[in-house]
């Protein structure tokens, strides 16, 4: 059932003049393999869903499902389904009939195409809803059963359209381990596109970043947590530490002093950023830094504090740390700063970045 | 139940019952004026019942020109709403360059004086030699589209055209998606719609007097030449009933259609 999906090169220009909401994106999603798209809103990875479906046709580039190439075929001969944000559930037609669409369409008699939705609807944890009006049900249930006449189409590859994000916390967390059950069940290829770097974490094997319709980094999130490539991926995965500074022979130089990096960083002008879970508070005489604590917010049992280290002659510099649970300070007390070497990450400052990202995500793709 | 509450339910009650005392009351002497054979002035109800009005009515052609304004509003029907469903689905796909534009011509027969345009284009079709049944339809089709667009453009702005893509994304050909898709969601717009443009060719008189030149005689040049003449009251009341029923029947069907998409 699943296939492996191949973008190369994928641009859409919407209008003519206008700059390109997708610029030549390249991505594999390996069969059985969960991509996410994750980027905020405006960033074209919606598009890239829409291109993928053919829904919108590509201004450039190719979309191959098993080697063969898409291009000018219809979106109903492509072997995908798409779940949206939305449920997008047929309202005149019953729960059952819903999910049993895609097999209605390709001919099944009405009693088979039935029978097969129940058995959707059971994957889905809605046995016994077939009957029921799309209507009347919950927005929970209404995208359940929306995944359901999905993977009832049996495509090649299944599209997300950030189907959890009109959910409550509680809704998007059952929801995400439906899926991931689903997975190890079926092993469906998912192209998932999401705004939420948690969801792209619980459900994604490899993550996409996209801003401003470009490819930023791709990766497991794990490296990408740890190894930010710009800026823009480290602020849309939650990083709050910036310092700038210089590189020279392998060490940052900024108002936190000169600090050992663990990988080669381009020499000149660059930012250092940390997250918040590595930056220990420490005893002044084992601490990398020295500062006071300015702000300190609660996140549940932790709290996340933001430590200022003034410089001798350059800027103060603003460092966020998470603390373990129960370990409490307070603002204005003078704290040190364990900063370990491997969490240490340099990227190229804001005016620089377009320019070497660029670069950067053609080197990938090549 | 809190007095406010019972207020406005009460003023609610009342509000309907006015008005449908408003609508049914001109019935009311046109079903007593049918039935009446002898009904002279003082008195509040007829003196004679009877069926003649029936009988008169019958053999002025009632039936004929009953089936006659059928088959006209089913044409209009038929060729203006779809053309309306086009226009409306045009109008809110913001492929227009224009719309308010295009919408406000689209709307311009409303506007026209009926006996003017008509006029105008008797001649044209005349001299066109376009036969007056075949000009008669197509001038009420153009009359009826400003009412069709209207209905239809309102009912594809509140269409949420991802289902459309998600039917397509499921397996369903263009043609499928309209068929199992698309017309049973607009099924309610589309009926009234349809009723729309079918009570245009229905009840329509200037156009069919001027394009038919009189021997085109349909139900309502029947009530007109039936009321213009005196003495016949009761055949006038059969003659308006027959033009006002059926349309009503018609449009319980329509509503309970709308109730079951609803539902």
């Amino acid at each position: 059932m699943s296939g492996s999906l191949q973008l190369t090169g994928l641009t859409r220009v919407h209008a003519a003049g206008a700059p390109p909401a997708l610029d030549d994106l390249t991505l594999a999603v390996p069969a059985g393999s969960c991509v996410a798209v994750l980027g905020p809103s405006g960033s074209g990875k919606s598009t890239v869903l829409r291109l993928t479906a053919g829904l919108d046709t590509p201004t450039r580039g190719s979309v191959h499902l098993d080697g063969r190439d898409l291009a000018g075929v219809v979106p109903e001969r492509r072997g995908m389904a798409m779940v949206f944000q939305r449920p997008l559930l047929f309202p005149h037609l019953s729960v059952r009939d819903n999910v049993g669409f895609a097999d209605r369409v390709r001919g099944l008699p009405r009693r088979q195409a039935r029978e097969r939705a129940e058995h959707h609807l059971e994957l889905v944890q809605l046995g016994g809803f077939g009957s029921r009006p799309a209507r009347a049900l919950s927005g929970g249930q209404a995208q359940r059963v929306a995944l359901a006449r999905a993977l009832a189409a049996e495509p090649r590859v299944l599209l997300l359209d950030e189907p959890f994000s009109a959910l409550d916390t509680g809704l998007r967390q059952e929801m995400h381990e439906l899926l991931a059950d689903l997975r190890l069940r079926l092993a469906p290829t998912v192209l998932l596109v999401t705004h939420d770097p948690a969801e792209a974490d619980a459900l994604a094997d490899t993550v996409a970043v996209l801003a401003a319709g470009r490819l930023q980094q791709l990766g497991p999130m794990r490296e990408l947590y740890a190894r930010p490539r710009s800026l823009a991926v480290s602020r849309l995965l939650g990083g709050r530490t910036e310092v700038p500074g210089t590189v020279t022979g392998g060490r940052h130089r900024s108002a936190l002093g000169e600090l050992e990096l663990p990988a080669p960083a381009p020499e000149g002008p660059g930012v250092l950023v940390v997250r918040p879970e590595a930056v220990t508070l420490v005893a002044a005489a084992d601490a990398d830094a020295r500062g006071t604590v300015v702000q300190v917010r609660r996140r549940g049992l932790r709290a996340l504090v933001t430590v200022e280290v003034a410089g001798r002659g350059t800027e103060p510099a603003a460092v966020a740390a998470e603390l373990s649970p129960g370990e409490e300070v307070a603002v204005g007390a003078e704290v040190g700063l364990r900063i370990p070497v491997t969490a240490r990450c340099v990227v190229p400052p804001a005016g620089l970045a377009d320019a070497r990202e660029g670069a950067s995500a053609h080197d990938r793709q090549r | 139940m809190s007095a406010p509450l019972l207020v406005s339910r009460l003023g609610s009650r009342l509000g309907r019952g006015a008005l449908a005392f408003w609508l049914v009351l001109p019935l009311v002497p046109l079903l007593l004026w049918a039935a009446a054979d002898r009904w002279s002035a003082p008195a509040l109800l007829p003196q004679a019942w009877g069926t003649t009005g029936l009988a008169e009515a019958r053999a002025a052609g009632a039936g004929a020109a009953a089936v006659r304004s059928a088959v006209l509003g089913t044409a209009v029907a038929v060729l203006a709403t779809p053309l309306g469903a086009l226009a409306g689905r045009a109008l809110t796909s913001g492929a227009l360059r224009a719309p308010g534009l295009v919408f406000a011509v689209l709307l311009s027969p409303l506007v026209l004086p009926p006996f003017a345009v008509a006029l105008g284009l008797d001649v044209l079709l005349l001299r066109l030699r376009v036969p007056a049944e075949v000009g008669l339809v197509l001038l009420l089709t153009v009359a009826a589209i400003p009412y069709t667009t209207v209905v239809m453009r309102a009912a594809y702005a509140a269409h949420d055209r991802h289902h459309d893509e998600e039917a397509r994304l499921l397996g369903a050909s263009a043609w499928r998606v309209v068929r199992s898709v698309h017309l049973p969601l607009l099924a309610p717009a589309v009926a009234g719609a349809a009723f729309l443009a079918f009570l245009v060719g229905w009840s329509d008189y200037v156009v069919t007097l001027l394009v038919g030149g009189g021997r085109l005689v349909t139900l309502p040049l029947l009530v007109g030449a039936a009321a213009s003449a005196t003495g016949n009251d009761a055949q006038v009341a059969v003659l308006a009933l027959s033009a006002v029923l059926p349309p009503v029947a018609l449009l319980v069907v329509i509503g309970s259609i709308g109730r079951r998409a609803r539902r």
